[in-house]
This record gives structure tokens, sequence and C-alpha cells, in this order.
């Protein structure tokens, strides 16, 4: 069969150079060239998927570079988790740029939109298709700068322009990380082929250290902690762009690379837990500043935060095939949360949940959708998000941890409370303020109803009613799913009563006891509700700890430029003008004086001498006389 | 009688009141005048010579002091001739005037 | 001195010597204070004057020395001649006396100082030299004698004198012809 995959990322690419060069005069064409562009890439994806189960594999395309005996070869790898990944991107990439034909109908850069999008694509399907760290590297950076250029999409308002600028540098403090792990597997395994990672199994420190290293650039893009301040102010962005990239695709990618490199992962348990550790950590803190927030997309962002710490969780405690799974659960459910927040963003025109309130009646499609997804991130089953976050769970759970398993189940809890919550303020109870909400057009509730479909059917792929159809497709080594999962009901049922639990306490505080308890309780925890409130002050540390002595460094050395080095060129300048003054102080004065002093010598002694010259005839026999007179004199007396 | 030095003496003073009248004059024909002066000094001194010399007597110094008178007169001839010139082109025959070659 | 004079004042009893002696200073100190007149006079034309008078002062010295025909060619030609042409020329370029003679100037000092030099130079060698006793030595020439020397001895210089006399002729007339514009 024909090898097509690597046609994949092209044909974005195409449309993102159209859109670009000939935007202004497609207008709204332009939408179109894009979602064609990825609807050919997407059949282009169901039949490298097709040649996959035919036995296809990972192929190489040319050789780029050679030095000594390895050489970087440039190929695309074709296996289970780059194909589920392509149908994940492709398909919630097309639904969203449909869904932003409404969204950002009216908008003086449309085209451009659209093109940033194309770009996007391009770059993360390269990303998956990519069979290298060098070419990983790349569309890496490529998606960063798409994500840059889409967060300060509008880049009028200063909060956008500072919010891209925020997530660029700290994606590019993870990136560092990743890429001196990058050197460090070169040097130490001579190799950046992921296919050579699997035959690496030696336990050298150095291993160790790589993998860290590498995890650190996954910390950027995948916004875990310490490096996760960036998500909650990229909202900045049109919804769209906050569906797409920092929920469903790009911040999975911290995700992906992990699981590339699980073997090297696997093989340094150490650096393995660590993972898991930070995942557990962020899961726990983001969704605890979720519970207080009032934003709307913040607490989405936030919920995707603490999310994507839960699948770095399953990969940290071994549970790759649990970890991928609910990273694509969590794609479409998160992508379908995030269009129903800018459907009803689109309608109302605010953001604040504090002035929402009662909408469902008017938005049902909205609505719907929006209920659907957030039971199936609370993990109610039977829809997607209860089969992945179950995985989750018992793996945790049989994991040796009990740490993480508790702070897993803390984190369910918390999620199905501040989802609720969420859901409460926005479409039930009173409306708090003069709305006037109407739902959304077509164009944009058909992709919101296209999502829900698979929010609610595609966890059954992993579910036992299939027999772990998912977990048999995407494995790591040997299929040692299959003896894993045999349905834990112990799990599942704990994590169903969690989830009540929480919904049916943010049904207490928001509509029951609507007016007292949340104020209430906020009065009698101001202390842990300020924290909370605030982020846990992390930005301002950040900004008193790093970027303050920064910004002084940089004024101190741009004085020290201005001052020092400038005054010292200005200086020379100076002294040689100083010089050249004193030189020509010397020519004039010395010099010069020497030749007139002679000039004017000769002048005074021929104006002396010159009045000899009287043309006056008795003067010259008056001379002549008193000479001879002389000498007859001088001879007479002397007696010569 | 009348001893030879005293006429010397006359004609010594005679040549430098003679002297005295070129370097002083400022009128060209009083220089010529002089000039005359000095050569009647010169003659008196021939004439002294020619009578107290004992040499034989064909009367030299006679002769000579009558070609000195001789030349003296062609010389103030062709000396006022020049006078007349310098008169009819510069107006003036003061010779304080006649410094063209002055610097 | 001539004899007809000594005679003349033999026969008067006065010592001719004497007599001699008596008229020459006056007539020599005469002499010398016209010829001074004559470089002092700020009147060119007195001072022509003054230059005759000189002359004649010289014509009776050349007496003395017996030369007789010089005085008598001295006053013909120097006083009648060129003492003439002098007050012609005096009378032709007209600032007679537009001019003073300025007075006591340096210059005036200094040919003084020259003049009294040489004076004083040849007084010297006069006084030093030892002179011949004024003797009779040399008789008196008479013209014929010196007419014959003039034509046969000294012919050349007479002859020469006659071109230079021409010369001069001709040149003063050339000089001082008046241009034709």
């Amino acid at each position: 069969m024909v090898t097509l995959a690597h046609f994949i990322p092209l044909f974005p690419f195409l449309a993102f150079l159209t859109n670009i060069f000939f935007g202004r005069k497609l207008n709204k064409a332009s939408a179109l060239v894009s979602i064609g562009a990825s609807i050919v890439s997407l059949g282009l994806a169901a039949y490298t998927f097709l040649s996959l189960l035919k036995g296809q594999g990972s192929y190489t395309l040319f050789k780029w570079l050679v030095f000594g005996i390895t050489s970087l070869d440039v190929g695309v790898i074709v296996d289970p988790l780059t194909c589920m990944m392509l149908f994940v991107v492709l398909i919630i990439g097309t639904l969203i740029q449909v869904y932003s034909i409404g969204y950002m109908h009216g908008d003086k850069r449309f085209s451009r939109f659209f093109a940033y999008m194309s770009l996007f694509m391009c770059s993360m399907l390269g990303l998956l298709l990519a069979d290298n760290f060098i070419i990983l590297l790349l569309f890496w950076e490529g998606v960063g700068l798409c994500s840059y250029l889409l967060i300060s999409f509008w880049f009028e308002k200063p909060a956008a322009a500072k919010a891209g600028m925020k997530a660029f540098v700290t994606t590019r403090i993870g990136d560092t990380g990743l890429l001196i792990g990058v050197f460090t597997l070169f040097f130490s395994a001579h190799t950046v082929h992921f296919r050579d990672l699997a035959a690496l199994q030696s336990s050298e420190p150095i291993f160790m250290i790589a993998a860290l290293l590498i995890f650190c650039g996954a910390i950027g893009k995948s916004a875990q902690f310490p490096l996760h301040v960036w998500l909650p102010d990229a909202m900045e962005g049109p919804t769209p762009v906050s569906a797409l990239i920092h929920a469903a695709t790009m911040v999975a990618a911290g995700v992906y690379l992990v699981t590339r490199c699980f073997g090297l992962f696997f093989a340094h348990q150490p650096a393995l837990i660590w993972v898991g550790y930070i995942g557990a950590f962020t899961a726990i803190f983001a969704a605890s500043i979720a519970t207080v927030n009032n934003d709307i997309k913040r607490i989405l962002a936030y919920s995707t935060l603490s999310q994507l710490g839960f699948m770095m969780l399953a990969l940290g405690v071994g549970g790759y095939s649990a970890g991928v799974f609910h990273l694509m659960t969590h794609a479409f459910f998160k992508a379908l949360l995030f269009l129903c927040a800018g459907s009803v963003i689109h309608s109302i025109h605010t953001q604040d949940i504090r002035e929402m309130g009662g909408i469902y009646k008017n938005m049902k499609v909205t609505g719907a959708t929006f209920v659907i997804a957030s039971l199936a991130i609370s993990g109610i089953p039977p829809l997607a998000g209860f089969w992945s976050k179950d995985e989750i769970l018992s793996e945790t759970l049989h994991s040796g941890h009990p740490v993480l398993f508790a702070i897993a189940v803390v984190t369910s809890f918390l999620t199905a409370f501040y989802m609720f919550r969420l859901i409460f303020m926005v479409l039930f109870g009173g409306a708090r303020s003069k709305l006037h909400p109407h739902e959304s057009p077509g164009v944009m509730t058909v992709p919101l109803a296209i999502l829900a479909v698979f929010a609610i059917f595609v966890g059954f792929l992993g579910s036992p009613f299939m027999h772990n159809v998912f977990q048999s497709f995407i494995h790591f080594g040997h299929a040692e799913g299959t003896a894993h999962h045999a349905p834990d009901y112990a799990v599942m049922g704990l994590s169903t009563v969690i989830a009540c639990l929480g919904i049916g306490l943010a049904y207490l505080f928001y509509i029951l006891g609507n007016k007292i308890l949340p104020a209430g309780v906020r009065a009698r925890f101001t202390p842990l509700y300020n924290l909370l409130y605030n982020k846990y002050y992390i930005d301002e540390l950040y900004d008193a700890v790093l970027i303050q002595p920064l910004m002084r460094f940089s004024r101190f050395a741009a004085r020290f430029d201005n001052g020092i080095i400038d005054g010292a060129v200005n200086g020379c300048a100076r002294a040689t003008v100083v010089l050249s003054n004193i030189k020509s102080w010397i020519d004039r004065c010395i010099v010069d004086g020497a030749v007139n002093l002679t000039a004017n010598t000769v002048g005074f002694f021929s104006s002396v001498l010159r009045r000899t010259q009287t043309g006056y005839i008795q003067t010259y026999l008056l001379v002549a006389f008193i000479g001879l007179v002389f000498i007859i004199f001088v001879k007479l007396i002397g007696g010569y | 009688m009348i001893p030879q030095s005293h006429y010397l003496i006359l004609s010594a003073a005679l040549f430098s009141i003679g002297v005295f009248g070129i370097l002083t004059r400022k009128n060209a024909i009083g220089i010529l005048m002089s000039i005359e002066l000095i050569l009647n000094a010169a003659n008196i001194n021939l004439i002294t010579f020619n009578r107290f010399s004992g040499k034989p007597a064909d009367g030299l110094g006679q002769i000579f002091a009558l070609f000195v008178i001789a030349i003296a007169a062609a010389s103030a001839v062709v000396g006022l001739g020049l006078v007349i010139a310098i008169y009819r082109n510069r107006k003036t025959i003061l010779v304080n005037k006649m410094d063209l070659m002055k610097w | 001195m001539p004899s007809g004079l000594i005679q003349l004042l033999n026969n008067t009893g006065v010592s001719h010597e004497i007599a001699a002696k008596m008229i020459f200073y006056p007539i020599a100190c005469l002499t010398l204070l016209f010829a001074i007149s004559v470089v002092t006079s700020r009147n060119i034309f007195h001072s022509a004057l003054y230059l005759a008078l000189t002359l004649i002062g010289v014509a009776c010295v050349y007496l003395y020395l017996d030369a007789e025909f010089l005085a008598i060619v001295q006053i013909l030609i120097y006083v009648g001649a060129i003492v003439t042409l002098f007050i012609f020329t005096i009378m032709l370029t007209a600032d007679i006396s537009t001019v003073p003679f300025g007075g006591i100037m340096r210059r005036t000092l200094l040919s003084a100082i020259a003049a009294i030099g040489i004076f004083f130079i040849l007084i010297k060698v006069v006084s030093k030299t030892t002179w011949q006793a004024a003797g009779a030595g040399a008789p008196s020439l008479g013209l014929p004698e010196l007419g014959r020397s003039l034509m046969t001895k000294y012919v050349l210089p007479f002859e020469v004198i006659s071109l230079i006399s021409l010369a001069a002729l001709v040149g003063a007339i050339v000089i001082g012809k008046a241009r034709k514009k």
C-alpha cells in the first residue's frame, strides 16, 4: 500500500499559506479553505489507520544529516498511539473550525484567524507524526508559536498581549529543559529516534537525568506545577482557541511526549514516580483554585490543569493505557465544555458567572450539551469520563502509593463540585443580573451536538462492554492490560459515589442555600478563601522572586550599555576631538609660528637694512667718503 | 717767499669745502659748482708742484692744469645739459626728489 | 711772483717778500671764504656769483705761482664761460630760491665730519713731508715755450681734448634738446 501519512500535515500548511496571502480577498471563504484542508487530512488519517491495521509500520523518508556512524533520518511514525491522536486532533479541530465561523463572525481579522488555526493543525499533526526528537522539537516550537499568535489574537487588548508573552516565556523555560534532555540523550545513547528508545534498558543515572529533563518540557507545555501559570491567562484568547489548543490538543502534547518516551521512564522508576507526584499535586492544586473562581473560562482552565495532572498521575503509576484513554476522553468533553462556554459568552457578552443564572430557559441546546459535558467530566456512568477516570483510580490504587490514591479521590470530588457549581450558577437558578440570552446560530450548535455524542459514546471503547478494545489497541510492552482489567467494581462504585457527593454539595450550595451558604462559608473561612481566590499567590511570588530581579538586571544592563560602553565609545570620540584640537593648536601656533618667525625676522632685518637704499646719491657719496676717511685715518694712526 | 706747504694747505681746504658742498647741496647745480671747486683745488696743486718741483721745465703742470680746465668745462657743459633735461622731465632739480631708486 | 711786479715793488722800496706775503694771505682767506659761501648759500644765484669770485681768487693764486697764462685762461674760461653757463642754467631752471637750505641736519654734520676728516688727512700728509725749499728752482716758463711743448710733446692730449670738447658739445646739445612730443 502507498504511504501517505507524511502528507497529512501538508494540507493544513497549504491552507495556512492560502489564507495568509490571499485572506483579504477570500474573507469568508478562508474558513472553507481551512476546514477543507482538515477534512482532507482526516481522510488521509483514516487511510493511514486502515493501512496500520493491515500491518503498515513506521517508515523513513530520507536521510537528513550524517555524522560519523549515526545519522539523522526524517521519518514518519505509524503506530496505534499516533493514529488515535491524529483522529482526536482532526475531528475536534474540524468541529471547532466550523464553530469558529459563527464565533468569529464579523471579526476584522477573520481570515488570519483561520490561517493561524491551519498552521496550528499542521504543527500539531507534524508533532504527532515525527519519529525522532529533532523533528518533534521543530513542530513543538511551531505549536508554541501558534499558541502565542492565537492567545494574543486580539492584541489591542494589553491583557491579551501580556498573556501571549507569558505563555511563550513560561513554555520556553520548559523547552530549555527539553532541549538539554535531548542533548543528554544523544550524548549518552547516540540516538534521537523513538524506535531506539525501546531498546534502551540500561539503568545508568544519565538516562534518568535525560528523562527528567525531557519531562521539564512536558511540565511547560502541559502546564504542570510550577510552570502552570500561563494557562489561566491564556484564556484571553478567543474561545475556539482555548477549546482547541489549551484544552484538547496542545496541552496534551506534553502527555504525548511522556508516553512516547515511556520506555525511558519505565526503566527508571524514580523518574516515573516523580512524574506521578507532580501530576497529582497539580491536580488537587488546580481543582482547589477552581472551586472559588468566578470567571467561566478560568474555571475551565483550572479544570484542564487538574485533568492533565490526572493524566500525568496515571502515567506516573505505570498506567500507560489509562493515561492515554483519559487523554482522548478529556479532549472531547473539555472541547465541548469550552465551546458551550463560548456559546454562552457569545450570547450574553460577559464571562463573570456572578452575573449569570437561569440561562437554560433560552439556550436549550447549549445548556443540554453543557450538562452532558459536565456529567462526563465528573465521572458519572455511563458517560466517557467515568470509564477513563475509573481506570486511573484503579491504577493508582494498585500502584502501591496510597497517598496518590487519596489525592486522586479528593480531586475527583472537587472536580464534580466545581463543575456543577458552574452549571448551577450559569444555567439554573434565578438570573443575577439583566441578561438577554439567546440561542447561538446553528453553525455553533451543531458542533456542540456532535461533540456531545462523542462525549457520551467514546468511552465505551475502553470499557469492559467492548472488551477493552482500546487497551488492547494501545498498550505498553506486552498486553499487560488485559489481565489487569477484570472490572474493579469497588473502584467503580467509589468513584460514582464521590461524584454524586460532589454534585449534591454543589446543589446544596448553589440552588438550595443559594443566598446564604456560599457567603456564609466565605465569611467563616476568609483566609482560606483569599488564598484560593488569589491562586495561592503563585503569580505574585514569581513576579517578586524572578521577574522583578530580572527586570532590574535588564535595566542595569541597559544602563551599563548606555553609560559605560557607549560612554567609552563617546569618550574615545571626545578624546580624539581633544587630541585633534591640541594638534591643531600645535600646528597653528608652533609650526606656523616657526615659519612666521623666520619670515618676520627676515622682514625685520630687511626693513632695517633697506634704509641704506635711499636712492639718494649724496648718501652714497657720504658713506664712501666717510669710509675713505676712516680707512686713511686708521692707516695714518695705526701705521699699518 | 710763500712756502709750498701753504699752497697745498690752501688747496686742501678748497678741496674739503668742495667735498662738503657735494655732500650737502640739494640743488643739482650746486653740486656741479662744488665739483668745480674740487677741480680748482686740484689745479692749484698741479701748478704748485709745477713751480716747486725743479724738474726739467717743460711746463707739464701748467699744461696739465690747462687740460683739467678744458675737461672741467666739458663736464660742466654735459652736466648742465643733463640738469636741463631733468628739469624738463621732473620740473625740479633738487636731488632729494630724485629718489626713484629708493626702497 | 712775476718779475715785473717784483721790480715795481723794488722800486717802491717795499720788501717784495713781505708785500707778497701780505697780499697773498688775505687773498687766500677771501678765496676760502667765498668758497664756503658757494657751498652754504641758500640762493643758488648767489652761489654762482660767489663761485665766480672764488675762481678769480684762484686765478690770483696762479699769478703768485708764475702761471700767468693759466691765470688768464682761468678767468677767461672758468669765470667767463662756465660760470655764465651756470647762470644760464640757473635762470632756465626756475626754482631759484624756493627751497631753503634745510638747516643743520644729520647729513650736514656727517658731511662736515667727512670734509674735515679729509682736510686733516691732507694736512697731516703735507706736514709730514719735507718739501724743497722755496727756491727759485724753476725759471718761469714763457708763453712761447708753453705753446711749443703743447704742440710737440703733448700734442696727443691736446687732440684728445679737442675731441672731448666736441663730444661734450654734441652730447650737451643732444641731451638738452627739447623732445618733440
